[in-house]
C-alpha cells in the first residue's frame, strides 16, 4: 500500500495503482476521455492531467502510478487551460454533423466539451477530411470523427484478441484501419468508441439513444450467458449493449451478443398459431390450436415423446418435463444435449460429483495454465476466449492448445499441439502420463482426493507415450513441453469443446480428459477447473431441470429412464411413439437429419412450439408460436453455473406467447392438478439450480476407466460451430449473412489443390448417408484431411451426412 | 546560446560544436534543427522556411498521432508556419505558435514536445524574419535540400541504433511480435543481445534522470523469447534474388548480422567459419550460463532459413585465401573477430609451463567445445574484463575448488559489468585486487604459483582510470595450479599476410575501414566487428554488420559503397549525442526498475544452466510503461 494526498485529502491504495484510481477512491472525479478501465492505459488525450508536487510538468492520472508521499492537485488554472486547449485541438476540423451523428446524446467528446467549458475555437488547420470507410460489413468507420483514443484498437487486441484494428498513417492523417481477415465483428469497437467513429450499420439512423430504454437481460447465444442491456423502443429491440462495470463480461460482447439479436424481428417469425388440416397449414386461434394439441397429445398419452431446445428457460424446461411426465405420463423426453454436453455432464457427475463444468468462467482467467482441447472458444464460447486472453496475455499463464483445427488461440499458445482429428483424448492421456512421469503431479492431493488413485496410476502407466504421440501426429517433445507447463502450474484450466465431446467416440476422450484433470490439478484450488464449452443457450439449465429421460429435476438419476433422443427416433420409426412435442428443438438440424425427416413425416401427431417458420413447422400438425429471449421472463443457467434472469423487454410479437405460458396452459388443460403456480415453478427452479461449492470429500473423486480409442482416418467430415451461426435461430440473421452469406465447406488449401477445388467453387461431399453440395472455402485453419462444415448455416445442412450422435464421418469430396 | 549575427566572432571551435560543415558530398550544412535548439552556420539560411519544413516533416513523417496535443497541435503548427511562409500570416500566428509550444509540453512523448524547441527558437531569435514574411516583404528561400532523422537518446547511443522506444512500446502494448520486428530492423540476434549486451543505451536513458533507467536489454530478451516460447516462426522473407554472391567470413555477431541483411535484400550469401558452430566469440567466449547456445543456434538457423549457407570448420588463410574469395564472390565481408590473447609480459610466460593457459579466450573456447582439458583445483585468472570474469566462473564449474581473480586495479575500475562481478562473488570467486603478476612460479616445468606485486593507484591515464603503480618490495606468491591470462584479445589478421590486398590496418592491428561504410581500402572487401574495432561488444559488431550490409548492397547494385541519408544523419547525430545528463525532465518519478528473476546462491556454479530467468511478460509491460519514449527529430539544411 502507498499513502498519498490528493487535493489535500489522504488516501491509501495498493502499490501500482494509478493516480486516477486513487482519486476515485476519494470520490474525486478527474476528467478522462481515452481512459477505458478494461484495457491498458493509453494516455492519448492528456485530459486527465494533474499536478504532482515536485514535478514541473503535468502528469496524466490514468497511467501514472501513485507513489508513496505524492501530493496531487487535480484542479488548477494551468490544468484547466491544458484540458480546454486539448479539447479545442480535438475539435479542429471535427465535423459539425452532431445532429445526425450516431453518437449524438452519448458522445464523450460532447460531454467533455460541455464539462470543460469549450466554447470557442482558436485553432485552425487544413481539413484532411479522410473518406468514410464503408467497405466493412456491419461496421462503418467515419475517420473525421475520430479522436484517436485507441480504445477500439486496445479492446480488439487486449480483450477480444482478434487484433484486427490498428493505427494507420502518421500525424493528422492517422486513422483506425482494420485487417478485415482478422475481424470477428464483435462490435466492441463500436461499443467503446467515445464518438461516432465506429458505427453499427444495422443501428445507424434507426433510433436516438435517448429514446431507447435499456432493459437488463442475459444473452443466450451460447452457454457463457453474458449480461446485456436490450435497448428497446416501441416493442422493438434496436441494439444490444453491455455495461463495463456491472456485468460479468465487463461489457464485452461477441458478434452474437452485439449483432446476432436481429433474428428477433426476422420476417420468418411465427406470429399466429397454426393447424394443419387436410394437408394444409392454416392460421388458427390459440384456443383452437391448444385444443388440437391437447387432443392429439392425450390420444397418444404415454406414447408421447418430447424434445426440448436449449432456448427454453429453466422455468420452461421444468414445465416441459412436468407436461411430459406429470401431464402425459411419458418419460420419453430429451434434448440435443444427449449427443453433446450430456456426455460431459454424466461423466463429471459420476466421477467428480459435479453438476456440469466448474462454476465461474472467471477461474479460467486467473489460472496459471490453460489447456484448450478439441475446442474453438472463439466460435463456441467467445467469453471463454476472452478469459483465455486475460490469462495468457495479462496473467502470464501458459497456454497449451491441443486441437486439430488451427484456432485463433494458437496465436497465443505457448505449446501448439496440432493433433489429428479425433485424437484429442489420446493427447490428454499422453499429457497425463507425462505429468506423472515428470514428477509434476501433486501426489499427496491425488492420494487424498482420488478414491481409486491406484487404478489411475496403473492405467496411466500402461500408456505408451511414443505410440500416443504417433497416433496424435504430435512430436513427443512438444507433448513433454506441454506436460511440463501444465504440471508446473499451480492452477490449470481445461477448456474442452465440441470437437472432443460431440463425436460417438467421446466416451474414451472424456475419460482421458477427466483423468488429466485429476493429474494436472485442475480440480484443486481456487483457480482453473474443467470447462466444457460449446453447448448453446440454456443447455445447463435444461439438464438441471431434468429435461432428459434419465435425469430428474435437480440432476438426480431417474430410476426408470425413458427413451432418449435416439430411442425416440427409433420409437417413431417402429410406431411406438405416436406423438412428438418439439419445444424449441428442430430435429431436421440434428445429425442423421434425413432419417429424422422421415420420422417427423411418419409420426401420427407432431406439435411444434417454435419461433420461426421453417421446414419443420410445415410438417407440424399444430404450431404454437413461442417467443425469443427478449420477449420473456425467466432464468437461465450458464456453463459457468450462474443463474441469470431474462427480462421481457418487449411484448411478444404478434400473437406469439411466452413459452412458459404455452406449456402451463397445456398442462392446465391436460392435467390441472399437475399445474404449479408461477411462484411454485420459480421455487422448483431455485431448488434444482442450487449447487454446493465444489469441495469433494477425501476419496470422493474417481478416476475414470480408460476406454479404447479409435482415431478415425482421413478424409474426415467434421461439423462444428461457426461464430456467426451460434444457434439454430441465427440461420435467419441478416447480420450473420452480412459476414458469412451461407454455409460453406472449409477445405485445407493443399487438399483443395489435390481435389481441384478453387475458393468459392462448388464441392460435393458424400458419406454413407448421402451427399450434399456446398461452396468451398479454402482455409488454412482446417487441417489437411479434414473438411469442416458448420452446423445450421443457411443453405447447407451438413447434418444430413452425419450419423446420429456424432459430428464426424468419413467423407468423399469432389469438385462439382 | 551564441548569437554572432551582429558581429563578434565567437570561436566555433571553442563551442566544441560537433557539427560537420559539409553534409556527405551534397553541400554545406546551412543550419541544424534539433531538440535543444538550432545552429545556423550560413547566414543566408531561411530559418523561417526551414522551421515550416521541419514542422511539416515532424507532422507528416514522424508524429505517431497517438496523443491528442501532438497529433493536432503539430498539424496546427505546420499549417500556421505554412501560412506565414506563404505570405498569409498574421502577427497573432506567432502567439499561437508560442501558446501551442506550451501546450505540447504535456504531450505523451517527447517527439512533438521537443519539435517545438527549435521552432520556438526561430520565433524568438529570428522574429524580424517572421515579421518580414507577415508583412509580405519576404519570399521563401528554401535550402537546396533538407535531411531529417528520428532519433532518441537510447537509440543514438546504441551502436546498432535499434529503435528502442518502438520495441519498448510493442512490449507495453502486448505486441511482442511488433516489438521483435522493430528490433530486427537493426538487430538480427535479439536473444543474444537481450542477454549479454552491455547495454550502453541504458546509460543514455532519460528515465534515469527521473528514477532508474529502463531495463532496455531485458525487454529485448522478452520480445525475443516470446517468439520461441510460443513456437512462432519468424515472419521475415527475403526479397527476390539479385543474382549477386557475397562471402561473409566469420559467423560471429558481425558476420551473422551482415549476412542477414544482405540475404533480406535478395543477395546469395555464404558464411564460412573456422569453428564448428555459429556465434564466434558469443558461442565459445560467453559461457552457457549467460548465453545458452541453443538460442544462439536458433538465431543462426533463422538467418540460414533466409537462404544463407553456413560452412563450418573453414578458416580464412588456412583453407581458403582472401584472393580466392575476391575472385569467386561479388563482395566479401570480414568478420573474423579477435581471438589472439594479449601477452601479460611477465617472466616465465614463454617457458611452456604446464598449467599456463594460452589465454582466457582459449580456455573458454576449449571448455565450450568440450575439448579434453582438465581444470585443476586452484586457478588464477589475470585480468578485470568480462573474459576474466567468465574464466573464473567457468573454472568453478569445471571443478576448481579455488578460483582467484587477480586484477591490478580495484573493483571500481574493472571493465567487467558490475553485476557480473557481484555474481562471481556470490559464487565464491576470490578477488585479489591491486596486485599484478610479476613472475610465474614453476616446479618441474609445472606451475605452482604466481608471484604478484601490490599496486597503488596513481593519476588517471588516457582511459580515465587511475593508473596502477607497483609498490617495490611488496611481492608475494599466490599458490595455484593453473594461470589464465585474460587481459584482452587482438584480431588475428594473419590471413592478410599471404598477399598485399591493399587493406590497411590501424595501429591497434585491426582492419581499417572508411567513412562509416565499413569498406576497406580494397574495393568490395568490407570488415566489421572485433577485427575492425578491436575486441569490443556484440552490439558494436551488430552495428558494423548492418552498416556494412547496407553499404555492400549499394556496392553490389550500384557499384559504389556510400552512406545513404539515413546513415549520414545517424552519424551526424551520433557526433552530437542525443542525451543530456543534466536535463531536468520535470516529471514525477519514484518507480523502480524491474529486474528479471535469477537463480541465487553459489550452488548454481555447479552447472551451466542459465542464471537469469525470463521476466514474466506482465512485469515487462510494467517496466515498459516507465519508458518516456524520448523521440526527437533532427534536421539539417543543405545549401
Amino acid at each position: 500500500m502507498v499513502k498519498l494526498k490528493i487535493d489535500g485529502k489522504v488516501v491509501q491504495i495498493e502499490k501500482g495503482a494509478t493516480i486516477l484510481a486513487a482519486a476515485a477512491k476519494l470520490g474525486i472525479v478527474i476528467p478522462t476521455l481515452c481512459f477505458l478501465k478494461k484495457v491498458s492505459p493509453t494516455g492519448a488525450c492528456r485530459i486527465c492531467a494533474v499536478d504532482v508536487a515536485g514535478a514541473d510538468k503535468p502528469m496524466t492520472a490514468c497511467n501514472t502510478p501513485a507513489t508513496e508521499g505524492m501530493e496531487i492537485t487535480t484542479e488548477s488554472p494551468r490544468l484547466q487551460v491544458i484540458r480546454r486547449q486539448v479539447v479545442e485541438l480535438l475539435l479542429v476540423n471535427h465535423p459539425l454533423d452532431c445532429p445526425v451523428c450516431d453518437a449524438g446524446g452519448e458522445c464523450e467528446l460532447q460531454n467533455i466539451c460541455y464539462s470543460q467549458d469549450v466554447t470557442r475555437q482558436p485553432f485552425a488547420a487544413e481539413d484532411v477530411n479522410p473518406p468514410v470507410i464503408d467497405g466493412w460489413p456491419l461496421i462503418q468507420q467515419v475517420p473525421n470523427r475520430c479522436i484517436l483514443c485507441e480504445k477500439c484498437v486496445k479492446v480488439c487486441h487486449e480483450v477480444v484478441g482478434s487484433s484486427a484494428l490498428f493505427v494507420n498513417n502518421k500525424g493528422d492523417r492517422a486513422f483506425i484501419d482494420k485487417d478485415l481477415a482478422k475481424c470477428e465483428f464483435c462490435g466492441n469497437c463500436v461499443a467503446v468508441c467515445p464518438t461516432g467513429t465506429m458505427i453499427s450499420k444495422p443501428f445507424k439512423f434507426k433510433a436516438r439513444c435517448w429514446d431507447l430504454t435499456k432493459v437488463a437481460s442475459t444473452c443466450t447465444s451460447c452457454g457463457s450467458q453474458c449480461q446485456i442491456d436490450l435497448n428497446v423502443k416501441n416493442g422493438q429491440v434496436y441494439r444490444v449493449t453491455s455495461d463495463d462495470d456491472t456485468t460479468i463480461n465487463n461489457g464485452t460482447l461477441c458478434f452474437n451478443g452485439f449483432f446476432g439479436y436481429d433474428y428477433i424481428h426476422a420476417p420468418q417469425r411465427l406470429l399466429q398459431p397454426q393447424l394443419r388440416r387436410d394437408g394444409k397449414t392454416q392460421v388458427a386461434s390459440w384456443d383452437a390450436a391448444l385444443t388440437a394439441a391437447v387432443d392429439g397429445l392425450r390420444r397418444a398419452g404415454s406414447a408421447t415423446a418430447g424434445i426440448a431446445g436449449n432456448r427454453l428457460t429453466n422455468e420452461e424446461g421444468f414445465l416441459f418435463q412436468a407436461l411430459l411426465r406429470n401431464g402425459l405420463g411419458s418419460n420419453h423426453l430429451d434434448s440435443e444435449a444427449r449427443f453433446g454436453m450430456q456426455r460431459v455432464y454424466a461423466l463429471l457427475s459420476s466421477q467428480f460429483g459435479m453438476a456440469g463444468g466448474t462454476a465461474n468462467l472467471g477461474r479460467v482467467g486467473v489460472a496459471e495454465a490453460v489447456l484448450v482441447l478439441g475446442a474453438d472458444p472463439t466460435a463456441e464460447a467467445p467469453a471463454v476466449d476472452w478469459q483465455v486472453q486475460v490469462a495468457a496475455r495479462k496473467g502470464d499463464a501458459k497456454l497449451v492448445v491441443g486441437n486439430a483445427r488451427r484456432i485463433k488461440l494458437l496465436r497465443q499458445a505457448n505449446v501448439p499441439l496440432l493433433c489429428r482429428p479425433g485424437s484429442e483424448g489420446v493427447l490428454a492421456l499422453a499429457l497425463a502420463r507425462q505429468i506423472l512421469d515428470l514428477g509434476l503431479a501433486d501426489q499427496a492431493w491425488l492420494q487424498r482426493q482420488v478414491g481409486n488413485v491406484d487404478e489411475l496410476r496403473a492405467q496411466l502407466a500402461s500408456v505408451d507415450l511414443a505410440a500416443a504421440a504417433a497416433t496424435c501426429g504430435v512430436a513427443p517433445e512438444l507433448i513433454a513441453e506441454a506436460a511440463r507447463q501444465l504440471g508446473a502450474a499451480k492452477s490449470v484450466a481445461i477448456v474442452m469443446g465440441g470437437d472432443l465431446y460431440r463425436n460417438q467416440a467421446a466416451g474414451a476422450a472424456l475419460a482421458a480428459v477427466a483423468n488429466l484433470a485429476l493429474v494436472s490439478g485442475a480440480l484443486a484450488g481456487d483457480a482453473g477447473g474443467i470447462f466444457p464449452i460449446g453447448a448453446g443457450g440454456n443447455t445447463q439449465g435444461l439438464l438441471d431441470m431434468g429435461v432428459a429421460c434419465d435425469l430428474l429435476p435437480g440432476g438426480e438419476r431417474h430410476p426408470a429412464p425413458g427413451r432418449d433422443l435416439n430411442g425416440i427416433l427409433v420409437g417413431i420409426e417402429q410406431g411406438e411413439i405416436k406423438a412428438l412435442y418439439l419445444a424449441g428443438a428442430n430435429p431436421l438440424l440434428f445429425a442423421d437429419s434425413a432419417r429424422w425427416r422421415k420420422a417427423l413425416e411418419k409420426v401420427e401427431f407432431l406439435v411444434v412450439q417454435d419461433l420461426l417458420a421453417s421446414e419443420l413447422t410445415a410438417l407440424a400438425h399444430v404450431v404454437l408460436p413461442g417467443v425469443s429471449f427478449a420477449e420473456k421472463n425467466g432464468t437461465v443457467t450458464s456453463s459457468g453455473q450462474r443463474l441469470s434472469p431474462l427480462a421481457a423487454a418487449i411484448p411478444p410479437l404478434g400473437a406469439a406467447r411466452a413459452d412458459a405460458a404455452i406449456l402451463a396452459d397445456l398442462l392446465a388443460r391436460i392435467a390441472p392438478p399437475a399445474l404449479l403456480t408461477t411462484e411454485a415453478v420459480a421455487a422448483e427452479v431455485q431448488r434444482c439450480s442450487q449447487k454446493a461449492p465444489f469441495a469433494p470429500a477425501p476419496g470422493a473423486l474417481r478416476a475414470s476407466p480408460q476406454l479404447s480409442f479409435e482415431v478415425p482416418s482421413a478424409p474426415l467430415l467434421l461439423a462444428g460451430k461457426d461464430l456467426y451461426y451460434a444457434a439454430a435461430v441465427n440461420i435467419v440473421s441478416a447480420n450473420a449473412r452480412a459476414v458469412v452469406p451461407s454455409g460453406y465447406v472449409a477445405v485445407n488449401p493443399a487438399d483443395a489443390q489435390s481435389w481441384g477445388l478453387a475458393d468459392g467453387g462448388r464441392v460435393r461431399l458424400g458419406t454413407t448417408l448421402g451427399s450434399i453440395e456446398g461452396t468451398a472455402r479454402l482455409d488454412a485453419t482446417t487441417p489437411a484431411g479434414v473438411v469442416f462444415v458448420p452446423f445450421h448455416c443457411p443453405d447447407l445442412n451438413v447434418q444430413q451426412l452425419l450419423p446420429a450422435g456424432t459430428n464426424v464421418a468419413p467423407v468423399t469430396a469432389a469438385k462439382v | 546560446m551564441v548569437d554572432n549575427r551582429a558581429g563578434g566572432e565567437a570561436d566555433l571551435a571553442s563551442l566544441k560544436l560537433k557539427l560537420a560543415d559539409t553534409y556527405l558530398d551534397q553541400g554545406k550544412v546551412g543550419a541544424f534543427f534539433g531538440w535543444d535548439g538550432i545552429v545556423v552556420l550560413d547566414r543566408a539560411t531561411d530559418v523561417v522556411a526551414m522551421a515550416a519544413e521541419y514542422m511539416k516533416r515532424v507532422q507528416e513523417n514522424y508524429c505517431c498521432a497517438r496523443c491528442s496535443p501532438g497529433k493536432k497541435g503539430t498539424r496546427v503548427l505546420m499549417d500556421t508556419l505554412g501560412r506565414i511562409v506563404a505570405g498569409k500570416g498574421q502577427e497573432s500566428d506567432l502567439v499561437t505558435i508560442e501558446g501551442l509550444a506550451d501546450l505540447l509540453q504535456s504531450c505523451k512523448c517527447t517527439l512533438c514536445m521537443t519539435s517545438v524547441v527549435p521552432v520556438l527558437d526561430t520565433v524568438k531569435h529570428f522574429r524580424d524574419d517572421y515579421l518580414a514574411y507577415i508583412r509580405g516583404e519576404r519570399r521563401p528561400a528554401p535550402a537546396k535540400a533538407y535531411r531529417e532523422k528520428l532519433t532518441a537518446p537510447c537509440m543514438d547511443r546504441c551502436p546498432a541504433h535499434i529503435d528502442i522506444p518502438a520495441y519498448v512500446e510493442g512490449i507495453k502494448d502486448y505486441r511482442a511480435d511488433e516489438a521483435l520486428a522493430a528490433i530486427r530492423r537493426n538487430m538480427p540476434i535479439p536473444a543474444v543481445c537481450g542477454r549479454v549486451c552491455p547495454h550502453p543505451c541504458e546509460k543514455a536513458c532519460r528515465r534515469a534522470l527521473v528514477d532508474e533507467p529502463i531495463s532496455i536489454m531485458v525487454l529485448k530478451r522478452v520480445a525475443a523469447d516470446h517468439e520461441w516460447m510460443h513456437h512462432l516462426l519468424p515472419p521475415m522473407r527475403p526479397k527476390a534474388p539479385t543474382g549477386k554472391k557475397v562471402m561473409v567470413v566469420g559467423a560471429g555477431p558481425a558476420g551473422l548480422t551482415c549476412a542477414y541483411y544482405l540475404a533480406l535484400e535478395g543477395h546469395k550469401v555464404k558464411i564460412i567459419d573456422m569453428l564448428s558452430e555459429p556465434g564466434g566469440t558469443v558461442a565459445v567466449g560467453i559461457p552457457d550460463y549467460r548465453m545458452p547456445r541453443p538460442l544462439l543456434q536458433r538465431e543462426a538457423d533463422i538467418i540460414a532459413a533466409l537462404g544463407v549457407e553456413i560452412a563450418y570448420g573453414v578458416k580464412l588463410g588456412r583453407d581458403v585465401s582472401l584472393r580466392q574469395l575476391k575472385e569467386q564472390y561479388d563482395a566479401v565481408f570480414l568478420g573474423t573477430g579477435a581471438f589472439k590473447s594479449k601477452p601479460m609480459g611477465v617472466e616465465g610466460e614463454d617457458a611452456g609451463y604446464e598449467g599456463f593457459s594460452t589465454g582466457g579466450i582459449n580456455y573458454l573456447r576449449a571448455v565450450a567445445l568440450g575439448e579434453p582439458i582438465v581444470t585443476p583445483k586452484r586457478v588464477i585468472v589475470v585480468g578485470g574484463g568480462n573474459t576474466a570474469i567468465d574464466c573464473v566462473r567457468v573454472a568453478l564449474r569445471e571443478g576448481a575448488a579455488e578460483s582467484i581473480l587477480v586484477y591490478r586495479r580495484s573493483r571500481k575500475e574493472m571493465p567487467a559489468e558490475p553485476y557480473e562481478v557481484d555474481d562471481a562473488e556470490e559464487e565464491h570467486v576470490r578477488f585479489e585486487f591491486l596486485v599484478n603478476p610479476t613472475r610465474l612460479i614453476a616446479e618441474n616445468n609445472k606451475i605452482v604459483g604466481v608471484e604478484v606485486v601490490k599496486m597503488v593507484l596513481g593519476e588517471p591515464d588516457a582511459s580515465g582510470r587511475r593508473r596502477p603503480e607497483p609498490q617495490a618490495g611488496s611481492e608475494y606468491i599466490i599458490p595455484c595450479d593453473l594461470v589464465i591470462p585474460a587481459i584482452g584479445q587482438d584480431p588475428d589478421l594473419s590471413y592478410l599476410e599471404d598477399g598485399d590486398y591493399g587493406i590497411n590496418q590501424t595501429r591497434w592491428n585491426s582492419i581499417l575501414t572508411k567513412n562509416g561504410t565499413m569498406m576497406t581500402d580494397n574495393a568490395g572487401v568490407f570488415a566489421g566487428g572485433d577485427c575492425e574495432y578491436g575486441a569490443m561488444t556484440v552490439v558494436v559488431a551488430v552495428g558494423h554488420g548492418r552498416r556494412a550490409a547496407s553499404a555492400m548492397h549499394r556496392y553490389l547494385t550500384e557499384g559504389k559503397a556510400y552512406l545513404n541519408d539515413d546513415e549520414a544523419m545517424e552519424d551526424l547525430i551520433n557526433r552530437f549525442g542525443a542525451f543530456d545528463e543534466n536535463e531536468q525532465v520535470g516529471i514525477a518519478g519514484g518507480l523502480h526498475r524491474e529486474h528479471q528473476p535469477k537463480i541465487a546462491g553459489s550452488a548454481r556454479a555447479q552447472n551451466y544452466e542459465e542464471i537469469e530467468l525470463a521476466m514474466p511478460e506482465s512485469q515487462a509491460v510494467r517496466e515498459a510503461e516507465r519508458c518516456l519514449r524520448c523521440y526527437r527529430v533532427a534536421m539539417v539544411a543543405v545549401n
